[in-house]
C-alpha cells in the first residue's frame, strides 16, 4: 500500500521537531519557541510558548496524570525545559513550565527520554551531553545568572506568569565528543545511551558511570540524526555526506574506521531518520528518512540500492522544502520542516483504527 | 730478302732525292708506285719459285695462293697519250675460272668448325656438292721421318686442319713468320724511315724579320714593384704568424693505416621502401560479383558527389570478357596520385617515442583519495532583495551571517539554514565578519562609512558579559592625544540588546563603503579597506584601546585587499597590481610580490603563514611561496571569469575560489613543513549552482571552520552551504 497523505498542519514558522508517540496527538516544536498540540482531526489544541528562542527538539517524557503529559523541549536559548501539558481535549487546563535544565553553553540540538520517562538526555553544540532525571526539584539547583537585566526581566516575567520554573542541574555530563553532538538517545535497555555528532563518531555511553564505552568512527561523516531500530543492536545515523548508515553497536572500537553495515545513499542531505516503531505492522528492517529536498523515503535495510518508496511533502509550496524532523508511530509518519507539518500513513492502516 | 729491303731503301732514297726536284704530291704517288712495282717484282719471283718447287701440287692450290697474294688486279700507271698526265690502267678482267673465286674448288666446305668432330669419321667434311670428302691418307711416323729426310721442303710445311694434311708454307708466310720472330713490323711494305717533308722550314722558307722592331721595354728586366708588394704582404703575414705554413709531416715516413673494420656497422635501418599501392579489391575487377555492382541510385549519387567527397575513385563495372574492357581513363590521374603519394611518403623512419600521454600529466592524487571536500549544495538561504556581497562564519562553525546590498544582515544556523536573527541597516552591507575570538562572540558589519558590532542572540551569560565588556567597557580607555577622524560610539552594556549594534565606528566621511574587513587572529585588531578615496582607505582599529589609525600615509595605487599574517606581525596590502608585505612592528616594507595580474581582487594567506594566494579580475590565481620568491610559484587559470573571492580552510588542506562565472572551485592544497617539498595543489571540484546576475557570480566564499563545508554568497541573493 503506497503512503497516503493524511493531514497537513500549517505552521507560521519552521517546525524543527515533531512527535507522534502519543496516540491521537501530534506534538510539534517550532522555531518561534512554541510547542503546539494537534489532534488527529487537524485541530490545534494548544499553543504553549515555552522557550524564548527556537525550539530544536521536543519529546514526550511521561504521563504525570491522566490528562497531563510531561513534555521536554530543547532550544537555542541554551536551556531545555520540562513542561506539563494537558492533553485532554475537553479540559484544556493551562500548561506549566515546571523546570528548566541548565547546563549547556551552546544551542541545544536534541532532547530524548528513555522508555520509562525517568531520564533525559540533552545534546548541544558545546560538545556536551547532559543526563537528567525528570523529577521536578523543589528549589533552584542552579543559581540564577545575573548577567543581564534582560534575562532578569524575562525571568521575573516567567516567575510571575508560570510560577516556579525550577532551574535544574544535570545528574552527569557525558564528555567525549569533540564537535557538536547532534543527538543522544537511550538504548532499549535504558542503561546505555548512544550519541552521534559532527566529529563523525557514534559513541556508546554507560549512563550510570558516565563513561564512553564504545566509539564507532566513520571518517568524514558528520552525523545529523540517529535512530535506534527495534532490535536495538544497530543504530541508524544520517550524515551530511548524503548517506544514512547502519552501524553495529557491538563493533569493536579498536579500528580507526568502523565499516557500516548498510549505507543508504540520498540525493540530498538526509536531516532526520526514524526507525519503524515497535509493534507496528511494518517490518523491523524499515526506516523513513527525511531530506532537505523535501522527500521522505521509506527504506528497507535489506536493499540498500534504492528506497522502497518515496514521496514529496509540501507539494506546491514555493521556496524551501527542507524536512527537519520525522517521527513514525502507529502507522503514521509525521514530518516537520520548513513547510509546517504533514502526516502520512505508511503500512497497514488498521493500526490507526485500533488505537 | 734483305737485299730486297736494301733495294727498297735505295729506291726510297732515290725517291727522296727526286722529291726535292718535283712537286710534293707527285713524289708521294711516285714512291707508292715504285714500291708496288717492287712488290710486284718480288711476287712474281716467288710465284716462279713456288711453281718450280711444288710441281706435284694441284692447280687449285696454286690458284688459291695466287688469289691470296693478288686479291685485286694490278693497276699500271701509264702516261696518257691524250692528256700527257700519268694514269692508272687496270688489266682487263678475263672471264675464266681463275678470275672468280666462286668457281674455286674448295674441297671441304664444312666451314669453321672444330675438326675434331670428324676425328672418328672416315671423311673430314663435305664438298660443295654434298659429297663426303674423304680423309686423306696419312703416313705413319716412319713416313714422316722419311719425308723429313727426303723432302727438303718438309720443314717449311705446316699441318692444315681443314685438309688434314701437311701443306708447304708460301714464301710470304715464311717471311711473315720471320718478321714476327725478329720483332719487326709484320708489314713488309712499311717503311719506318720516311724522308722528312719540310712544309714550313727549310731553304727558302726562313722568316726574314721579327714581327716588331721596337726595342725591348725596360720592364722586361726591372723587377715588378707590385709583385714585390704582394710577396712582401705574404712574407709579413708569415712572420706575424697569420699564415701558417703546412705542418711538417712528422709521420710522413710511415704509411698510414686505416682499420676499416674497426667502425661499428651502421645500426641505421635501411631506407624505407616506398609505400605499396593499395591492392585492388573485388570491386575493381572487370567482372565483379553482382553484389559489388552499384545500383542506379548509388551510381547517381556517386556521380553527383564531388571528386574529393567520393568514397572511392571508381564505379565497379561489369564486362563479359576482358577484351571488352576499354582503356583505363583514370590512368594519368592515378599515376599522378601515386606520384604525389611517393612524394609525400616519409623518407626516414621517425623513431616514434613510446610515451604514454598520461605519464606526462603530473602525478596528482585522485580527488577521491583527498576526501572530504564539499561536493554538493546542502541548503540555501535566500535574501529576497539585493545581492549578497558578504558572508561570515562564526569561529565555532555553528552560525553564519550574510549581508546583502539591501542592508539586511541575517544570522542563521549553518546546518539548518534557518534565519534566527536579522538586522536592517541603511545602505549596502559591504562586509560581514565574525570576530575570531572564542571567549567573546560578535560580528562586524560594514555599511556606508560605518562599522557595526552586533551580538548574536542566545549567548551564554559568560560570553555575553565578556562581549559587552570588550565592546562597551564601563570605563572607556583614555582618548588618544591626537584627535582621530574615526569616532567610536557604543551603547552601555546594560542597555545593549542583540537587536541593535552595541558599538558603531564612524569612519571619516567620504571614505565610502568598506568593502573588506580583516581580523587579526587574536581578535583585537581589525583592518578595513574602504572603496572611497583618501589615505588609501585602510584603517586599523584596535578594539581594546578603542582607537583607529591609518597605517599608511600614502599608498601607491588603490588598495584592494588587506590581510594580517596569522603568526607574524606582518600585514599584506594588495594594490591593483602588487602585494606589499609590511612589518607592523618595525614599520617597514618587507617584500613586494608581483603576481602579474592586472587587477587583484582578493587574496588569502595560508593558516601556516608561508603561502599566499592572490586572485585577480583577469581570472588568474597565483600561489606564492613567501619563502621562495616574489614571483608566483604557480599560476592557476581555471576560472572563465574574474575571481571574486578566495579562502583557505583553517584546518583542512583545502582552499576555494569563487568567480563571476558562477562557479566555485575547490582545491586541495597541502603544504609541507619540509622546505624542499613543493606544496601540492590538486583541483578537486567545481561547484555550480549560483546564477550569474548582471555579470556577477559568486561574490564571497567562506569555509565552515571545523567542517569541510563551504558557504558561498552569490549575486543572485542566494547563500549556499556546500557539504562534503
Amino acid at each position: 500500500m503506497p503512503p497516503q497523505r493524511m493531514t497537513s498542519l500549517p505552521h507560521e514558522d519552521w517546525v524543527s521537531s515533531i512527535s507522534c508517540q502519543e496516540p491521537g496527538l501530534f506534538l510539534t516544536g517550532s522555531y518561534d519557541g512554541n510547542i503546539r498540540l494537534f489532534d488527529y482531526s487537524q485541530t490545534l489544541l494548544q499553543t504553549i510558548p515555552v522557550q524564548s528562542a527556537a525550539i530544536t527538539s521536543v519529546a514526550y517524557v511521561k504521563k504525570t496524570n491522566k490528562d497531563t503529559q510531561l513534555v521536554a523541549t530543547a532550544s537555542h536559548d541554551l536551556t531545555a525545559k520540562l513542561t506539563e501539558v494537558s492533553i485532554s481535549p475537553s479540559d484544556p487546563s493551562p500548561s506549566r513550565v515546571l523546570a528548566s535544565l541548565h547546563l549547556h553553553t551552546g544551542p541545544l540540538t536534541a532532547i530524548s527520554t528513555n522508555a520509562a520517562g525517568s531520564h533525559l538526555l540533552t545534546s548541544s553544540t558545546d560538545e556536551l551531553i547532559g543526563l537528567w532525571d525528570t523529577s521536578i526539584p523543589d528549589y533552584d539547583e542552579v543559581p540564577p545568572d545575573d548577567a543581564s537585566s534582560e534575562r532578569k526581566k524575562r525571568r521575573k516575567l516567567d516567575d510571575s506568569q508560570e510560577s516556579r520554573a525550577k532551574r535544574k542541574a544535570p545528574i552527569s555530563v557525558l564528555k567525549s565528543h569533540t564537535a557538536r553532538v547532534s543527538k543522544a538517545v537511550f538504548t532499549k535497555d535504558n542503561t546505555n545511551a548512544v550519541s552521534a555528532g559532527f566529529d563523525s563518531t557514534v559513541r556508546t555511553w554507560d549512563v550510570e558511570n558516565g563513561v564512553c564505552t564504545n566509539t564507532i568512527t566513520a571518517p568524514a561523516k558528520p552525523f545529523l540524526d540517529i535512530a535506534l531500530p527495534v532490535t536495538g543492536q544497530t543504530i541508524l545515523a544520517a550524515s551530511t555526506d548524503r548517506t544514512v548508515s547502519q552501524y553495529d553497536l557491538r563493533a569493536a572500537s579498536s579500528s580507526a574506521a568502523t565499516p557500516s553495515i548498510a549505507s543508504l545513499p540520498h540525493p540530498a542531505t538526509p536531516s532526520c531518520v526514524a526507525a519503524s516503531p515497535v509493534g507496528s505492522g511494518s517490518s523491523e528492517h524499515q526506516l523513513v528518512t527525511g531530506a532537505y529536498d523535501g522527500s521522505v523515503r521509506l527504506w528497507d535495510l535489506r536493499s540498500e540500492k534504492s528506497a522502497v518508496t518515496s514521496f514529496k511533502v509540501w507539494e506546491g509550496r514555493a521556496g524551501g522544502k527542507k524536512i527537519l524532523s520525522i517521527d513514525w508511530a502507529f502507522g503514521m509518519v509525521g514530518i516537520g520542516g520548513e513547510g509546517g507539518v504533514e502526516v502520512w500513513r505508511i503500512g497497514e492502516g488498521d493500526r490507526l483504527q485500533s488505537s | 730478302m734483305q737485299s730486297e729491303d736494301e733495294d727498297a731503301d735505295a729506291g726510297q732514297e732515290s725517291d727522296g732525292e727526286q722529291v726535292d726536284e718535283f712537286p710534293e704530291i707527285d713524289t708521294r704517288s711516285d714512291s707508292e708506285e715504285e714500291e708496288e712495282e717492287d712488290v710486284d717484282v718480288e711476287e712474281g719471283d716467288e710465284d716462279d719459285e713456288e711453281d718450280e718447287d711444288e710441281e706435284d701440287e694441284d692447280e687449285s692450290e696454286d690458284e688459291f695462293s695466287d688469289a691470296s697474294i693478288h686479291p685485286f688486279p694490278k693497276a699500271k700507271t701509264v702516261v696518257s697519250g691524250i692528256t700527257g698526265q700519268p694514269k692508272r690502267v687496270y688489266p682487263p678482267i678475263e672471264p675464266d675460272y681463275d678470275s672468280d673465286s666462286s668457281t674455286e674448288d674448295i674441297p671441304n666446305r664444312v666451314g669453321n668448325v672444330p675438326m675434331h668432330w670428324y676425328d672418328d669419321l672416315p671423311h673430314i667434311g663435305y664438298n660443295i656438292n654434298g659429297k663426303k670428302v674423304l680423309r686423306p691418307a696419312r703416313g705413319d711416323e716412319l713416313d714422316k721421318f722419311l719425308k723429313t729426310v727426303e723432302d727438303p721442303e718438309t720443314w717449311t710445311s705446316a699441318f692444315d686442319e681443314k685438309a688434314q694434311m701437311d701443306k708447304p708454307l708460301t714464301t710470304d708466310e715464311l717471311d711473315l713468320i720471320r718478321r714476327l720472330q725478329e720483332n719487326e713490323n709484320p708489314d713488309a711494305g712499311y717503311n719506318p724511315y720516311e724522308p722528312t717533308v719540310e712544309w714550313f722550314t727549310g731553304k727558302g722558307k726562313e722568316e726574314i724579320m721579327p714581327l716588331s722592331a721596337a726595342p725591348e721595354p725596360k720592364r722586361r728586366w726591372v723587377p715588378s714593384k707590385w709583385e714585390k708588394q704582394k710577396v712582401m704582404k705574404i712574407v709579413r703575414a708569415i712572420r706575424q704568424g697569420r699564415i701558417i705554413p703546412n705542418k711538417p709531416k712528422t709521420a710522413s715516413d710511415k704509411p698510414q693505416f686505416f682499420n676499416i673494420w674497426a667502425e661499428e656497422p651502421s645500426n641505421q635501418p635501411p631506407p624505407l621502401p616506398a609505400p605499396k599501392p593499395r591492392l585492388p579489391t573485388h570491386a575493381e575487377s572487370y567482372n565483379p560479383p553482382e553484389e559489388y555492382l552499384p545500383t542506379e541510385e548509388e551510381k547517381k549519387s556517386w556521380e553527383e558527389t564531388d571528386r574529393e567527397d567520393r568514397e572511392r575513385e571508381y564505379l565497379p563495372q561489369k564486362f563479359p570478357a576482358l577484351r571488352l574492357v576499354p582503356a583505363y581513363n583514370q590512368f594519368i590521374q592515378e599515376r599522378f596520385q601515386r606520384q604525389l603519394d611517393l612524394y609525400l611518403a616519409p623518407r626516414v623512419t621517425r623513431t616514434k617515442l613510446q610515451i604514454d600521454p598520461n605519464s606526462l600529466v603530473p602525478k596528482l592524487p585522485s580527488p577521491s583519495s583527498l576526501k572530504p571536500f564539499p561536493v554538493y549544495k546542502s541548503l540555501e538561504v535566500i535574501h529576497d532583495k539585493g545581492r549578497t556581497r558578504s558572508v561570515g562564519i562564526s569561529p565555532d562553525g555553528t552560525w553564519a551571517a550574510s549581508g546583502d546590498e539591501n542592508g539586511v544582515v541575517s544570522v542563521w544556523e549553518v546546518v539548518v539554514g534557518k534565519v534566527v536573527k536579522s538586522w536592517k541597516f541603511k545602505g549596502k552591507v559591504g562586509a560581514v565578519e565574525w570576530c575570531p575570538r572564542i571567549d567573546v562572540c560578535f560580528l562586524v558589519v560594514a555599511t556606508e562609512e560605518q562599522l557595526h558590532f552586533l551580538t548574536p542572540p542566545n549567548l551564554p551569560t559568560s560570553v555575553l558579559v565578556a562581549t559587552q565588556a570588550a565592546l562597551a567597557p564601563a570605563q572607556l580607555p583614555p582618548a588618544p592625544t591626537t584627535p582621530s577622524p574615526v569616532k567610536w560610539q557604543s551603547i552601555s552594556a546594560a542597555a545593549s540588546t542583540s537587536d541593535s549594534p552595541i558599538l558603531t565606528i564612524n569612519l571619516p566621511s567620504n571614505s565610502g563603503m568598506p568593502k573588506q574587513v580583516a581580523w587579526h587572529r587574536r581578535g583585537d585588531y581589525l583592518a578595513t579597506v574602504a572603496s572611497g578615496e583618501g589615505q588609501g582607505g585602510v584603517w586599523i582599529h584596535q578594539i581594546s584601546r578603542r582607537h583607529s589609525q591609518a597605517p599608511f600615509k600614502k599608498v601607491k595605487g588603490a588598495v584592494q585587499f588587506v590581510l594580517f599574517h596569522p603568526t607574524k606581525p606582518h600585514f599584506f596590502v594588495a594594490t591593483q597590481r602588487y602585494v606589499r608585505i609590511y612589518n607592523l612592528a618595525e614599520q617597514k616594507l618587507l617584500k613586494t610580490l608581483q603576481p602579474g595580474t592586472r587587477w587583484i581582487s582578493s587574496m588569502d594567506v595560508h593558516p601556516l603563514g608561508d603561502h599566499l594566494i592572490v586572485g585577480g579580475y583577469d581570472r588568474k590565481l597565483c600561489w606564492f611561496d613567501l619563502e621562495l620568491s616574489d614571483k608566483p610559484y604557480k599560476i592557476l587559470r581555471y576560472h572563465s571569469r574574474a575571481i571574486r573571492s578566495l579562502h583557505f580552510h583553517p584546518t583542512y588542506p583545502l582552499f576555494a575560489s569563487s568567480s563571476d562565472d558562477g562557479s566555485i572551485q575547490i582545491f586541495h592544497a597541502r603544504v609541507y613543513n619540509d622546505l624542499m617539498t613543493d606544496p601540492l595543489i590538486v583541483p578537486l571540484k567545481i561547484l555550480r549552482g549560483h546564477q550569474v546576475r548582471e555579470g556577477l557570480g559568486v561574490l564571497q566564499v567562506k569555509w565552515v571552520s571545523k567542517q569541510p563545508w563551504l558557504v558561498s554568497a552569490g549575486a543572485d541573493g542566494h547563500v549556499a552551504v556546500w557539504c562534503s
